[in-house]
């Protein structure tokens, strides 16, 4: 497979610079890597810059609502979980409209992959604060700077019960693209959080502003098999800001669970019921 | 003899009072009769006031009538709510220990049946749960019933618990049998006149019927959060989800269940979601979405008193509007709502077809009394062949390499085009909630948008065409003629009956496909001599239908908004003769 394959007529509209570039790069870099075309796998997309991706993708999905990409996959991994699925999201998407989806996908541990293009502010409506900008963020609805304190994607995931939690930078397409080969080859909900710089809406967090801040913990000799040092590592964020798996375990998922997917997917099964008469003899 | 009886028990919530009035219904339907049975109850889990009614017939009930027959006092507050709906002579079972009643308390002359509730259960050292198994026996002995039908019943209802609890059970019920045929040996002014050959036939709730009908019409897939009234569909889904190969799941919301639903379906699945007014205010986003992706889908509206969260476990019928409406731009819906038990199966099964083939969201549009009362039908309308149809899905080799096809291809008749499910090779495709092209990429151009948007309402025509007229019961050449939809079927056609005994002739319009609005209506009114509206909402939300789409205006409504289901005396009563 070749990167390209999933190129449709559509071109980019991003602005020039986006960290969306590096981001789509890097997913079709892995599903090529992956030998997966466009029609062994879902994705969803929400609504928001990181959502105009689906015009310049082709492979089998849904351009959904805002902030629903979630429970949507969870629908497609129910119906098929022999498809891979991801959800392609933002932080807006994912940890403003969408959050309650995120925490209770991550409890479930259904297996889909999410994305999270994370540049602290809403690039499509021109430039409010999301859920993850930093204080001091001046956007246009923070125009003296954002207070709240912001969402960490990784905490989160983390006590919610996700299985693969992880942190990328959309400026690092090669070990970006290890990082979704990983994610979608780990069984259960996995994350990767995309440090992605918006260049027209956040000067401040700009391409030399990561560069400068990111390490990468892995290899640091940071291992990803403990919650409570995973969960104090996702907090960290200053002169020095993680990058890399930050938690990774083995939890059934939750299709696992279902005793009709134990040997065939649902849309395999014939429609209908077999027996009738034991169904209804229930109720005589 | 009267061939109708209508027993009514009460008391806290967590005593087993609807259980009792399952064991009694099925005890009957079992042997000739023909029943009903229906609930009232506070929205809470214990304590508070519990009632259960059951009406037992040699005819098919269809509705619950006014005048109880025997009233099963568990508690004192049971007696003062219940009392003046007490036929004349109607018969008071109660515990003396809950307190004294005299026959001048009663706004008619009743029979008192004292029974020493708790004394029986020391005796025979049982457990006070044990207490409506006790009324049950007595309530056989008054209808002149057998125990042993009884004693089946506690050996069903008990076996998985072990002998020593069936043995218990079955002991207090010969006690409470016991008691009214030593103590009162010449009751019999409620026995039942015996049942006709036993029919085959189910005892089933709304919500179980419409999972019945479901998984017979294929469903796989239910996303479904707790709601009253839809909660029994739910442990119908998630207690047979072995035996069916089916999958129920418990979303975090209603938003996640419907896109749920929505990602099945659009995977290949057969996905429905159930919720109430307050459940779908939050799914109307994503009903949106399913239009414009014509995702097929099936909504389970169970109606209950609103606004906001209203009255939560009493029926209404408020959300005719609401779904003919909900949300956001225009896309094409079907709308049909089921008045009891048996149009429940045909709809549901109509419900997944339509939806499947015209990939529109369409709603069986229940309430509270429909979802929660015990209906009897007959096993053939729920073993009946049922066709699936699956409409327009593309076979895996009439797709080709060029990667040439078209999920919103607008070479199509009836705005239906052919969809490919994921997996399927050169089939890929964007399901879209923007607006697209034929192959499923965004569009803004203006022709484009404008072909689309005729496409997915091109579908009305087809839909229009299919609905089904409203069905006539009773003469032609009626002197009345009411008009209505869904549950207040029955009530209605049991007024029809007692207004026949008046020598008024009357008949019955009842709507089951609300929308889009049926054909020949129009002809249909204009025959009727005087037309009555019976709707249980203050809105005459299907009166606005009729007007909008014929330009009829019913002006003599019969609208109900207390929460409580007609009565068919009540109708009766109401009509100005």
């Amino acid at each position: 497979m070749n990167p390209h394959d999933f190129d449709t007529a559509h071109k980019p509209t991003w602005c020039p610079g986006c960290g969306d570039f590096g981001i789509w790069m890097s997913l079709k870099n892995a599903l090529a890597k992956l030998e997966l075309t466009g029609d062994d796998l879902f994705i969803v997309y929400g609504v928001g810059c990181h959502a105009n991706m689906v015009n310049w993708m082709k492979t089998y999905g849904l351009a959904g609502l805002h902030g629903r990409s979630l429970p949507v996959a969870q629908g497609v991994k129910m119906a098929n979980h022999k498809l891979p699925v991801i959800a392609v999201s933002g932080d807006g998407d994912c940890l403003g409209e969408g959050g309650n989806h995120l925490i209770h996908t991550a409890k479930r541990n259904t297996d889909i992959t999410v994305i999270i293009h994370d540049n602290q502010v809403y690039g499509l409506t021109t430039g409010q604060a999301s859920p993850t900008a930093r204080p001091g963020l001046k956007t246009k609805s923070t125009p003296a700077g954002a207070v709240d304190a912001p969402i960490s994607p990784l905490a989160l995931a983390i006590t919610a019960g996700a299985t693969f939690v992880s942190r990328g930078f959309a400026g690092d397409a090669k070990s970006l693209t290890d990082l979704i080969i990983k994610a979608v080859n780990h069984k259960g909900f996995s994350m990767v959080d995309v440090l992605q710089p918006c260049v027209s809406f956040n000067k401040g967090f700009d391409y030399a502003w990561y560069r400068e801040h990111i390490y990468d913990i892995n290899s640091e000799g940071f291992k990803p098999d403990n919650k409570v040092k995973a969960f104090e590592k996702a907090l960290e964020w200053g002169d020095k800001v993680p990058i890399g798996i930050f938690y990774e375990e083995t939890r059934p998922a939750n299709e696992d669970h279902e005793s009709a997917l134990s040997e065939k997917t649902l849309v395999d099964h014939p429609l209908g019921v077999k027996d009738v008469d034991s169904l209804l003899s229930e109720f005589i | 003899m009267q061939n109708s009886i209508t027993w009514k028990i009460g008391g806290e919530a967590g005593f087993g009072i609807m259980s009792s009035g399952i064991m009694l219904s099925k005890i009957y339907s079992r042997s000739g009769y023909r029943i009903l049975c229906t609930n009232e109850y506070p929205s809470l889990i214990r304590g508070g006031l519990n009632l259960v009614s059951v009406r037992i017939s040699t005819q098919k009930v269809e509705a619950m009538n006014r005048d109880l027959n025997i009233l099963v006092a568990l508690s004192k507050l049971c007696v003062e709510t219940c009392k003046n709906d007490l036929s004349e002579n109607a018969i008071v079972v109660y515990d003396p220990k809950d307190g004294e009643w005299k026959e001048s308390d009663f706004p008619k002359p009743v029979k008192l049946l004292p029974l020493p509730l708790g004394e029986i259960l020391n005796k025979l050292g049982a457990k006070p749960i044990m207490k409506n198994t006790i009324t049950i026996g007595a309530t056989l002995a008054l209808l002149g019933g057998d125990i042993e039908l009884l004693n089946q019943m506690l050996k069903e209802q008990f076996g998985k618990k072990g002998d020593e609890v069936v043995n218990s059970n079955i002991e207090v019920a010969k006690a409470g049998y016991d008691y009214v045929k030593e103590n009162f040996p010449n009751e019999d002014s409620v026995n039942l006149p015996s049942g006709g050959e036993p029919e085959k036939l189910l005892v089933i709730n709304g919500s179980e019927a419409v999972g019945v009908a479901a998984v017979r019409a294929g469903l796989n897939f239910a996303a479904i959060y707790p709601m009253t009234p839809i909660n029994a569909l739910i442990t119908f889904l998630a207690d047979h989800e072995k035996q069916l190969d089916i999958v129920y799941t418990q979303p975090e919301d209603e938003i996640a269940g419907i896109n749920m639903a929505i990602g099945a379906s659009v995977a290949g699945a057969r996905a429905m979601v159930a919720t109430s007014g307050g459940g779908f205010a939050l799914m109307t986003e994503a009903l949106s979405l399913a239009g414009m992706a014509e995702v097929p889908l099936v909504i389970d509206m169970g109606m209950r008193v609103g606004p906001a969260s209203g009255m939560p476990t009493w029926t209404e019928q408020g959300e005719l509007d609401f779904v003919i409406h909900a949300g956001h731009g225009e896309f094409q819906r079907i709308v049909l709502a089921p008045g009891d038990a048996e149009e429940v199966f045909t709809l549901t099964v109509d419900a997944f077809n339509l939806a499947s083939v015209y990939q529109v969201p369409v709603f069986i549009l229940t309430d509270k009394y429909l979802n929660e009362s015990q209906w009897c039908v007959p096993y053939e309308t729920y073993a009946a062949e049922v066709e699936i149809k699956t409409g327009k899905v593309v076979k895996p080799e009439e797709l080709k390499e060029d990667e040439s096809f078209k999920r919103y291809s607008l070479d199509t008749e009836d705005g239906v085009s052919s969809r490919s499910l994921p997996g399927m090779k050169y089939g890929n495709y964007i399901s879209h909630s923007y607006e697209h092209d034929e192959i499923g990429l965004v569009t803004e151009d203006a022709e484009m948008r404008v072909k689309m948007s005729d496409k997915r309402l091109k579908k009305a025509e087809a839909i229009k065409n299919l609905a089904y007229p409203p069905t006539v019961y009773g003469e032609e050449d009626a002197e009345i003629t009411f008009v209505n939809w869904g549950t207040t079927k029955g009530p209605v056609l049991e007024a029809i009956e007692l207004l026949n005994k008046k020598k008024v002739k009357a008949n019955l319009i009842h709507f089951t496909w609300l929308f889009p609005f049926p054909q020949k209506v129009e002809e249909l009114l204009k025959k009727a001599k005087r037309l009555v509206l019976v709707e249980q909402n203050s809105t005459a939300q299907l009166g606005g239908q009729i007007r909008r789409n014929t330009g009829i205006d019913i002006e003599e409504k019969l609208l109900k908004y207390d929460g409580r289901p007609f009565f068919p005396e009540e109708i009766v009563e109401r009509i100005n003769l």
